[in-house]
């Protein structure tokens, strides 16, 4: 990358799941409150106890914008942040599809591709997030690190208390 | 419908006949109740007639919402659910976090209302408008964490949220819990066995639409000062941190931690079961409900002893102490075993717990023996037992048969004067709470709608000394009595005004800990609030919202008169009233009752005879429909 853009960058580590950011994003981008078209997702395993934030990434080379079969899909070359044409496109999903996040998705009800802008620059998801799991500044790599981390350690206690119940020990 | 935030439009499932019916939310209801509890309260008054069965197909089961669930406001992803109670046979709610409530509403709906009884196991399902009921012939005793995951992998979508009952519920426990979320517990008052005698065994919800509020610019902003004003608190934060446990410091403190079975305030072993020890050892994870920014639910893992390899949320502070110091066990890892075993089978811990202690006692004092007990000895400070009696109940086995009815009816199967040690006010089992130490929650207790409550009435103020709030709420001609916690005086007018406030976040729903402690939202907050969420100019004042809360309170009472309550049954158990604290700060201390009793139904417009609303208070808050 030739220039440090901001990026929203996540702390694995710090998020409790509660979803305000999914609510801000709608407030702000569709004028009422509907997790199910923001812009970026909490996904939540309620059994191991870990929430996980899933936006729009600083991704190097952008599945969505390889897999656009009209070059709908671009990237600016100054906020390095991937955008929509939509005059362009044909709401074939294909982006939907590609994104490694899930964030791309397709309003059944506008018939339009709605992806994250980071809100131009000041996205509200940082700044409603109560627990700083969400930020907004140039990108750094350690944030990966700590989500493999947390899954991690999280993967090999659950393999072991299962471990333990298949041989017949009460966990 | 006019009216902004709701989604005007209630659900009613038929489980007799497999029948959806879609009703409008009737307009009236908006400045008459607000939502939540209130709308409940209203359909189970006027559609489930006096001396119903709790377990027969004619109770129904309402999950509710209110105006701003679902929205940025801070901690309203609330749930209520409301039924006539299996555990007491009066009014019974449970409200619970988690985010199940949103997602009914984004599915189109503000309540749902369960009736009738399935002949088969099943489940609903509601996916926006597209309505189901499915077979759980497979999901039938089943946990209520692999049920939850089960539907979610059937429908192939983990974002539907699921509120279900585990064995407990399916047995009838009387005091068994709906789960939402894993950890989420609708505990109290039975409401798990009202979906279990209906052969319901979950309600899963997935919902795409949105909700919209009248000034959503005005709205949005308020909401965001609003979350700041949580973030800012020093309560919330310190909250945050340490959750529910960082009361069992102050509990202790100020002797009021219930022990053996209830019998002092004072526990030896409490630093055991304490934020600071428990955090720093077994922590993994702070998780928060929908739109919290709080978040003091603690995901905890046990990596050594017995139970190594426990992984689970909580327990809250009424685990700690329902398990811990009420049954003498300065143990962490058994309260959360224990409460991990209540979250999968599916019942209240609070009740769990204080069924047990009554048994314990009861035994130890030498009223029932190993012949009542299917030959366990009980005994204080016994870990392995309390699991074993806890797995019992679940499942309905031998003595655990007898516990699952709850302490009231368990005490009168065993009779020889072991009513005495079954602490509970119409049936509800007593809250970690003592009201020799504190005496407006001896009033509160007494006179809960759904009993010994911890919820309704719980007053913070007068306990912790908050001088120039008591003064601003109550007026300061009312100190220092007011917030004196060993005297009677005054504490009618701090339960009844709190009582109201309390009433209204219910309608909302928001959570307790935003109207706790001072100084985060009150009535003032909620009339500014609510005009700009639903356009109600006439909820955007605080003697409106005063009368609707009087309305809601007294509407709650004329329910359980209908069931034979009067204030005979505004009681508390001995131990409280003729037991003195034994030892501690509040050692010698015993609630008088009756001048508390005579101050809180002048309040409330109630006889002071009978403890019923009187035809004066009836026809001021427009209730003489349900005459």
């Amino acid at each position: 990358m030739s220039t440090l853009a901001n990026q929203l960058i996540i702390d694995y580590s710090k998020c409790t799941g509660c979803r305000l950011c999914e609510l801000a994003c709608s407030a702000k981008h569709e004028g009422k409150f509907q997790p199910s078209l923001a812009r970026l997702k909490i996904v939540k395993y309620d059994s191991l106890g870990l929430d996980i934030p899933n936006v729009c990434p600083p991704c190097e080379e952008a599945p969505c914008i390889e897999v656009c079969p009209v070059y709908a899909m671009r990237r600016d070359p100054v906020s390095n942040m991937v955008y929509v044409v939509h005059d362009k496109c044909i709401l074939c999903k294909s982006c939907v599809g590609a994104c490694v996040n899930g964030v791309i998705r397709l309003d059944t009800y506008a018939m339009k591709i709605i992806k994250c802008n980071h809100c131009d620059g000041d996205p509200e998801c940082a700044k409603i997030c109560p627990t700083g799991a969400i930020t907004y500044g140039p990108v750094s790599s350690i944030s990966t690190v700590d989500r493999h981390g947390k899954v991690d350690r999280y993967l090999r206690e659950v393999k072991r208390v299962a471990s333990v119940e298949e041989a017949g020990g009460d966990v | 419908m006019s009216s902004k935030g709701y989604m005007g439009r209630i659900l009613r499932v038929n489980l007799s006949d497999g029948t959806f019916h879609i009703d409008p939310l009737p307009s009236e209801w908006i400045k008459e109740y607000i939502g939540g509890d209130g709308f409940a309260a209203h359909v189970l008054y006027t559609e489930v007639k006096a001396g119903t069965d709790p377990l027969s197909e004619n109770n129904k089961l309402m999950v509710s919402t209110g105006p701003i669930t679902g929205t940025l406001w801070p901690m309203s992803g609330r749930t209520v659910f409301v039924s006539k109670a299996p555990l007491t046979g009066i009014w019974g709610e449970s409200h619970v976090g988690g985010f199940l409530g949103p997602e009914l509403k984004y599915a189109g709906y503000d309540m749902l209302v369960v009736e009738g009884k399935s002949e088969e196991p099943v489940y609903i399902l509601i996916q926006d408008s597209d309505l189901q009921i499915i077979s759980a012939d497979d999901l039938w005793g089943s946990t209520t964490d692999h049920t939850t995951v089960s539907i979610q992998k059937k429908h192939h979508d983990p974002d539907i949220q699921v509120a279900a009952i585990g064995p407990a519920g399916e047995n009838r426990v009387r005091f068994a819990s709906i789960m939402i979320n894993h950890a989420r517990a609708a505990g109290r008052t039975g409401m798990g066995a009202v979906m279990g005698s209906k052969n319901l065994k979950a309600i899963a919800i997935r919902g795409t639409g949105a909700v919209e509020v009248a000034d959503h610019e005005g709205f949005v902003e308020l909401a965001k000062d609003a979350h700041r004003r949580v973030r800012e608190n020093p309560q919330a934060k310190e909250m945050g941190k340490w959750g529910t446990w960082i009361l069992t410091a102050v509990k202790q403190e100020i002797g009021e931690l219930p022990t053996y079975n209830h019998k002092t305030g004072v526990f030896s072993g409490w630093e055991k079961l304490s934020g600071d020890f428990i955090r720093p050892r077994y922590t993994i994870s702070d998780r928060a409900c929908f739109g919290c920014s709080l978040g003091c639910k603690k995901v905890n893992y046990i990596p050594d002893g017995p139970f190594a390899g426990t992984l689970e949320e909580g327990p809250e502070y009424e685990g700690l102490m329902a398990i811990g110091s009420s049954l003498g066990i300065a143990d962490y890892p058994t309260t959360l075993k224990a409460n991990q075993i209540c979250n999968k089978f599916g019942m209240d811990i609070i009740s769990a717990g204080a069924t047990i202690g009554f048994a314990i006692e009861s035994f130890v004092e030498g009223l029932i023996n190993e012949n009542d007990t299917s030959g366990i000895t009980l005994k204080w400070d016994d870990s392995k037992t309390v699991i074993k009696l806890l797995k019992m109940i679940g499942r309905r086995e031998g003595f655990g048969d007898v516990l699952a009815e709850g302490s009231k009816r368990a005490a009168e199967f065993l009779g020889r004067g072991t009513e005495k040690f079954a602490l509970h006010v119409k049936g509800m089992e007593i809250s970690g709470q003592d009201g020799r130490t504190h005496r407006s929650i001896g009033l509160g207790h007494a006179t809960g709608a759904r009993g010994a409550d911890h919820l309704r009435s719980l007053v913070v103020v007068d306990q912790l000394g908050y001088e120039e709030v008591a003064a601003e709420r109550w007026g300061a001609d009312k100190l220092p009595e007011i917030i004196n916690p060993y005297t009677e005086k005054y504490k009618a007018t701090a339960v009844f005004e709190t009582e109201n406030a309390y009433a209204i976040r219910d309608t909302l729903i928001v959570c307790w800990y935003s109207v706790s402690w001072p100084p985060i939202f009150w009535m003032k907050d909620f009339a500014e609030m609510l005009p700009l969420a639903t356009g109600e100019q006439y909820l955007g004042k605080v003697e409106n919202l005063i009368t609707i809360a009087e309305r809601q309170i007294t509407l709650k009472r004329m329910f359980n008169a209908r069931e034979g309550i009067t204030r005979a049954d505004d009681r508390l158990p001995d131990r409280f009233t003729k037991e003195p604290m034994p030892e501690g700060p509040g050692k010698g201390q015993v609630v008088n009752l009756e001048p508390m009793l005579n101050d809180y139904y002048r309040l409330r417009g109630w006889d002071l005879e009978t403890g019923l609303p009187t035809k004066e208070t009836i026809k001021r808050l427009s209730l003489e429909w349900a005459l």
